[in-house]
This record gives C-alpha cells, sequence and structure tokens, in this order.
C-alpha cells in the first residue's frame, strides 16, 4: 500500500520536530543573584576525583548541607578522557550541572556561550579570598567578568633518572638548570648512549613556548604571536634534539602517558611531572625510585607553569544562591587545606600557602618535593592562553611535528600555526 | 442483534478495504527508533553542513563555504589519501585471505574446531584491547623489534614512520577481520555441491585448478559482498589508526583519516560542527558511491 508523499512528509516532520527541541537549550530559570536563600537541590561534578577522593567529597557535601538546611547537593564524577566532550554534550543538551569542576580553556567556550555565570557580579565579596592571580585566571580575554571560582592549582618538577645521568657521564648531582644546559645534557646523553636514550619525549607544546620567553599572544589578546625570533629559536634546539634522537623518535606521536611510560622504562631520561608521580614510580618501578632525582622545571622567565582548576557555576542554574554559594564552600581556605594534604595539589586561596605544611621539610622526598612547588606556585603562570583550543593545540603540534622532520623551516611552521591558530580563533 | 438480511441477496460482509492509521501504527515503535536515531541525525547533519554551526554557538546559513573549504584543507586530502589507500591495502587481503583460511579450517580433522575459535577470537576481542596490544608489541624497544635486533635487522620504527603506521593499522584492521569474513566464507562454502568437486577431479582439475573454476565462481558474490562490507568499513576505519598512531594521527597528522578528521574537528567545546558536518556528508557521498560501485561491477560480470 504506498502511502502518499504528504502523509510521509508529514511523519517525518512529526519526528523530527519535537528532537530538534532538544538542541537549543532553552533561556529558562537562571538569574544572576546570588543574595537569595540558599536552598534546593543542585548538581556537582567533579573531573575524575571520586576513585581517589570519594570520602572527602562525601563529607564534604555533608557538611554543606548541615551549613545550610533545605540544600541537597548530587555530587556526580566524570572520567578523565573526553571530560570536554561531555561538558559539551550536557552544554548543548542543556543539562550541564549547576556546579561544575572546570579549567580556564574549557571555561572560556562555555562562558562564550552565555552559560557560565559572571562570579565578579555575583560573588566579588569573595574575591578577596583567593590570590589574585588565581582569581584572574578563570577570566576571557575579549570578554568582561570571571567565570569560575579559583580551586586547586598544580605545579611540578622534572623528573630525572640519577642512573641514566651516570651511564652518559653527566653529573647526577648537577642536573640541568637552564635551556642551555639541558640542551647540551640531552644532547650528550644521545651520543654516549648511541641513541637509544632520549632526554626529552614529547614534543614542544604552547606552555614549552611560554616557559622558553616566548610572546604567545599580542596585548589585545586578539592575535597569536609564538612565530616570534625566540619562538623560532626553541623549535630550532629542538629540531637539533630530534635529529640526534636526544628528542625521543616517538615523541612525535606521544600523549604524556606513553612518554611517562618510557621514563618508567629507562628510554627517556627526562619527564615533567608533579608530586603524584612519586607514588606512581615507588610502586611500578621500584629500580627507578632509587634513582631518581628532583629537579626544578626549566624556566627562563623565571615563572615556572602551573595547572590552574576551578569550580564553575551554570548560569541556567535554577537555585543560583544554593549553586554560588556551594562553588565558594568548595573553594574556600579551609576545604582547599583540608583537600591538599589529601592529595598533592596546592590551595589557591590567600595565605593558605604560608601554612607551615607547604613551608616546612620533614626529610621526606614528597615533603622536598610540596615545599619546592608551593615556593615556586607564588609567582607561576598558566602559560597555556585561554582561548588556545584543543582544535589550535592539534595545528601547532602537526606543524611542530613537520619543523622536527625536516618538512618545513621552523619559521615556516610557526607561522602556519599562528595563521591556523588566528582564523579558529576569528571562527569563535 | 442480527440485521435484518432480505432474502435474495448474499449477505454483505463489511470489510473496510484501508484502514489508514493501523499498519502506521504498527510500524511506530521501529519507525520512531528509525526516525530518532537514523534520520533525524542524518537530516540534522545534512542541514549543518550548510551552516557554520559551533558545538555551543548555533550557526548560520554559509551556503557551500564549508564545501569550499575543504577544497583548500590540506588536512581534508590527507585524510582522503589515507581512508582510500586503505581501501586498497585491506581489501584484497580481507577478501582473499579469509576465504583460504575457510578452506584450510573446513576440513574435518581432529582439533579443527580449536583452529576456528582460535581464528575467531580477534573478532571478538575489544578493539582497544587489541590495539593496545599491538602497539606494545611493534613499540621502538617492543617485542617485535627486540627480535627484529636480535636477528640482525636493527630496529624498525614502526610506530614513529607516517608509512610503517598506516601499514601497521591495516594489519592489524586484516588481522582483526579474517575470522569474520571466514565465518561468512565458510557458510558459502557449505553450499557448494559436492559433486561439482568430485566431477572436476574425475576430469583431472589438480586441487589449484578445482579452487579457481568451481570454488571462487560459487562463492563469487559472497566475495562481492565482502568487497563491499570491508571496503566502506575500511573507508571508514578510525580506531586502529587512533589507537597506534595516537589521537594527533600520527607525525604531523600524517596519518589521520577522514572520520578521525571529523572527530577532531567537531568534537569538544570548541568544535567546529558545521564543518565536520560537511565532511561527514563527503563521507557519506564516497561510502554511497563505493556500494554502487561494488554492487555494478557485480551485476557486469552477471549479465
Amino acid at each position: 500500500m504506498p502511502m502518499s508523499r504528504r502523509a510521509l512528509a508529514a511523519a517525518v516532520v512529526a519526528l523530527v520536530l519535537p528532537l530538534s527541541a532538544c538542541g537549543s537549550g532553552g533561556d529558562d530559570g537562571g538569574s544572576t543573584d546570588a543574595s537569595g536563600k540558599v536552598e534546593g537541590d543542585i548538581t556537582f561534578q567533579t573531573w575524575n576525583l571520586r576513585a581517589n577522593f570519594k570520602s572527602y567529597f562525601d563529607g564534604l557535601v555533608a557538611d554543606f548541607e548541615k551549613k545550610y538546611p533545605g540544600t541537597h547537593v548530587k555530587w556526580i564524577d566524570q572520567p578523565a578522557e573526553g571530560y570536554a566532550d561531555k561538558l559539551s554534550a550536557d552544554a548543548a543538551a542543556g543539562t550541564l550541572p549547576d556546579v561544575v569542576n572546570v579549567s580556564p580553556d574549557l571555561v572560556a567556550p562555555l562562558a562564550k556561550a552565555g552559560l557560565a555565570l559572571d562570579l565578579d557580579k555575583s560573588a566579588g565579596k569573595y574575591r578577596s579570598e583567593y590570590l589574585d592571580g588565581a582569581w584572574a585566571g578563570h577570566q576571557v580575554p575579549g570578554m568582561s567578568g570571571t567565570y569560575a571560582f579559583p580551586w586547586y592549582l598544580n605545579t611540578g618538577p622534572l623528573f630525572y633518572d640519577k642512573a641514566l645521568f651516570d651511564k652518559a657521564g653527566l653529573d647526577a648531582a648537577k642536573p640541568p638548570k637552564t635551556y642551555d644546559e639541558l640542551f647540551a645534557d640531552a644532547l650528550q646523553m644521545a651520543r654516549k648512549s648511541d641513541g637509544k636514550v632520549a632526554t626529552l619525549a614529547n614534543v614542544p607544546t604552547i606552555e614549552d613556548f611560554g616557559r622558553y620567553g616566548v610572546t604567545l599572544m599580542n596585548k589585545q589578546g586578539t592575535a597569536f604571536a609564538f612565530n616570534d625570533a625566540k619562538g623560532v629559536e626553541l623549535l630550532t634546539r629542538y629540531k637539533e634534539l630530534y635529529d640526534a634522537k636526544a628528542l625521543d623518535p616517538q615523541a612525535l606521536t606521544a600523549t604524556p602517558e606513553s612518554s611517562g611510560r618510557k621514563f618508567l622504562t629507562g628510554a627517556v631520561a627526562m619527564n615533567p611531572g608533579s608530586a603524584l608521580d612519586l607514588d606512581n614510580f615507588k610502586k611500578n618501578a621500584p629500580s627507578l625510585y632509587k634513582n631518581i632525582g628532583i629537579t626544578d622545571q626549566i624556566t627562563s622567565t623565571g615563572h615556572v607553569n602551573m595547572y590552574v582548576m576551578g569550580v564553575m557555576v551554570n548560569s541556567r542554574t535554577k537555585h543560583t544562591p544554593a549553586a554560588v554559594a556551594f562553588a565558594h564552600f568548595v573553594t574556600d581556605a579551609q576545604n582547599q587545606m583540608s583537600f591538599a594534604k589529601k592529595v598533592a595539589i596546592f590551595p589557591s586561596t590567600a595565605g593558605s600557602l604560608d601554612d607551615p605544611y607547604f613551608t616546612e621539610q620533614d626529610g621526606t622526598d614528597e615533603t622536598r618535593v610540596r615545599v619546592a612547588a608551593a615556593k615556586s606556585l607564588k609567582s607561576a603562570v598558566n602559560y597555556t592562553p585561554v582561548l588556545f583550543s584543543e582544535q589550535m593545540k592539534t595545528a601547532l603540534r602537526n606543524e611542530v611535528a613537520k619543523a622536527l622532520q625536516g618538512k618545513e623551516s621552523p619559521k615556516k611552521a610557526l607561522d602556519n600555526a599562528v595563521g591556523a591558530a588566528d582564523r579558529l580563533l576569528q571562527q569563535d | 442483534m442480527a440485521t435484518p438480511v432480505r432474502p435474495g441477496r448474499p449477505p454483505q460482509i463489511r470489510i473496510r478495504r484501508q484502514l489508514p492509521l493501523s499498519p502506521w501504527l504498527f510500524a511506530a515503535p521501529g519507525l520512531l527508533v528509525v526516525g530518532a536515531f537514523v534520520l533525524y541525525p542524518f537530516v540534522s547533519t545534512l542541514v549543518n553542513s550548510f551552516t557554520d554551526r559551533r558545538t555551543l554557538l548555533p550557526g548560520h546559513f554559509v551556503g557551500l563555504a564549508n564545501f569550499r573549504e575543504l577544497l583548500h584543507d590540506d588536512m581534508f586530502w590527507t585524510g582522503l589519501r589515507n581512508s582510500t589507500l586503505y581501501i586498497l591495502g585491506v581489501v584484497p587481503a580481507l577478501v582473499v585471505l579469509p576465504l583460504l583460511l575457510a578452506l584450510l579450517v573446513r576440513k574435518d580433522i581432529p582439533g579443527i574446531t580449536f583452529f576456528r575459535s582460535a581464528f575467531y577470537t580477534p573478532v571478538v576481542a575489544s578493539i582497544v584491547v587489541v590495539g593496545l596490544i599491538w602497539v606494545w608489541l611493534l613499540d621502538e624497544r617492543g617485542l617485535v623489534n627486540s627480535l627484529l635486533e636480535s636477528i640482525g635487522i636493527g630496529r624498525i620504527g614502526f610506530l614513529s614512520d607516517q608509512w610503517l603506521l598506516l601499514l601497521s593499522a591495516m594489519a592489524v584492521t586484516v588481522w582483526k577481520g579474517l575470522g569474520y569474513y571466514m565465518i561468512i566464507y565458510l557458510a558459502a562454502l557449505a553450499n557448494v555441491p559436492r559433486e561439482l568437486h568430485e566431477a572436476a577431479a574425475v576430469d583431472g582439475a589438480g586441487p589449484v585448478r578445482r579452487f579457481l573454476s568451481v570454488t571462487v565462481p560459487a562463492v563469487r558474490s559472497t566475495m562481492v559482498l565482502v568487497a563491499a562490507l570491508s571496503s566502506v568499513n575500511a573507508f571508514k576505519v578510525f580506531s586502529e589508526v587512533y589507537l597506534m598512531a595516537g589521537p594527533t594521527g600520527g607525525p604531523a597528522g600524517e596519518d589521520t583519516t577522514l572520520v578521525m578528521l571529523v572527530q577532531r574537528t567537531g568534537t569538544g567545546l570548541t568544535g567546529r560542527v558545521g564543518y565536520a558536518s560537511a565532511l561527514s556528508v563527503v563521507v557519506f557521498v564516497v561510502t554511497v558511491a563505493l556500494m554502487l560501485l561494488v554492487l555494478r561491477a557485480d551485476r557486469r560480470e552477471d549479465a
């Protein structure tokens, strides 16, 4: 029985119409006024924290609910992999949780889409509780406002394998302190090991360019600038390393996990990390742990790199006062301090880094790393520009790879990368 | 109450020949599923491909701009090249090798079920697990390279060279697909009449001749099916290359396939949904063209 074409069209429309409504989110709910009564059910989403810190967050939620009767917090956690995809799916479907763990580069597109609450307006009174640099961490160039409470900070030292240093005739007690020393040591390591032991396992990222002293963006934040002489110099030196196998041959396709594994197996002599890694070495590579050397991140700017985590409030939340209160609660000095004592991260609240926990040595490696990191954090910088998206990272990485392989000159490669990133920036 | 029946006329049986609604009611659940998960995404991809939509920002109609951009996008041509090479590398192997394998394991000898299951195991294994195992095997310091070094060949950068990476990924696809297509061939082989083989043997045909003149013609339509299935799958390859070449798609992205490019462009908070949709439309068109090509080749041979 043939069905009339009109009936078919009607059926298709009937099927499609209700669905197309899901995509647009809707502008219901959400006020910027956080001054009302703190009550209601809210959802809080963290980024890969349940596995290790379940009891901490259960306690945190219970404390909050006790402090504000009439509130109920549902805590959900997402795995590390694909976090941005999960956020974008939720944001597009209008199901973004009320309070969300973010990083600056994640908050930028959400803020641009109007999904992040401007905390300068809604929670400006809390500003003084945080380190200035940390508060500014979630501001987006080209927009006014601050879009997340600063949460924990992290930075880490550079680990090196003393046994490999010894074998290459390098003084394991004197690890490289400057880029010149690093590159010289790396070349010697490659020479002495016949190209079998590389010193570095990752191609330079935007953060490395920043730490080398390259200007990443123009002052207005409207265009990228890392193709300057300094940038070309860094890439040229990396090419030297790559040719000498001082940069691992698989670096072009490496991930942080794969290079971490190479360090564990002694195929690579140095690896950046954080205090979290010490545990991993102890468990998975005891012989490496016995020979582990710890030194400062190498930088020519005097400022080490730090990673910043934030807690964002969904601008469409139905319970703005509760969501803001909870986001502040999670990130206040007391709760950040107790979280920092559970795990090797650092609080972003003013004065917390002066706590004896972060200043006094007790002779263990863990404490040494912690105290050194806390000290360096006071002047640390999050080099990765907030507007540097995943697509831009890929573009840079591909161009860097072409330069290392000798398919393009370092200058040409960086020009191309800047061009691609600028094009993507203008499309935003 | 019986209706009064006039004498002399047959009783009127009233059957409505057409109930316009009821067949649709029966089909509704299926239609809904198809509509929600096939039609709607398809139409929406098509519509999006003419917009500059971003993950979080609604798009505007931009006409053919996305498709024009495609033509100037080096990465698109890299993807198209790799996906095409993938077909050329994988399909012949997947048409021929499983047939030979099927011929081997259909023999009724003791313990043959073990081999049948063994060849089928890679099919059931998760591609992620399989991918990781091969990454470990082919690593610069992995088992394969250690063996090669010990016999004096030296290490080979399977995972750092653009072409070797693509070849390695193809090898994994073939290895993983063998068992699946072997089963299809086994079913087809069971339908080849034994008498044909016997007659050919009586006429003095050796095993090779019998294979070419009896087996191959008998399973030809299955070969076409396998070619169609495997070429479409090869063109849409993602996991193998993604796992072995890494999220960047090999050094400088040179091993990126079209589907990887769709994923990389269109996902995440800053994903370019419009452009990725345009890429998907191209993948769709090429896939349909491939199917038609293979089926047409089959029909021509039938004629």
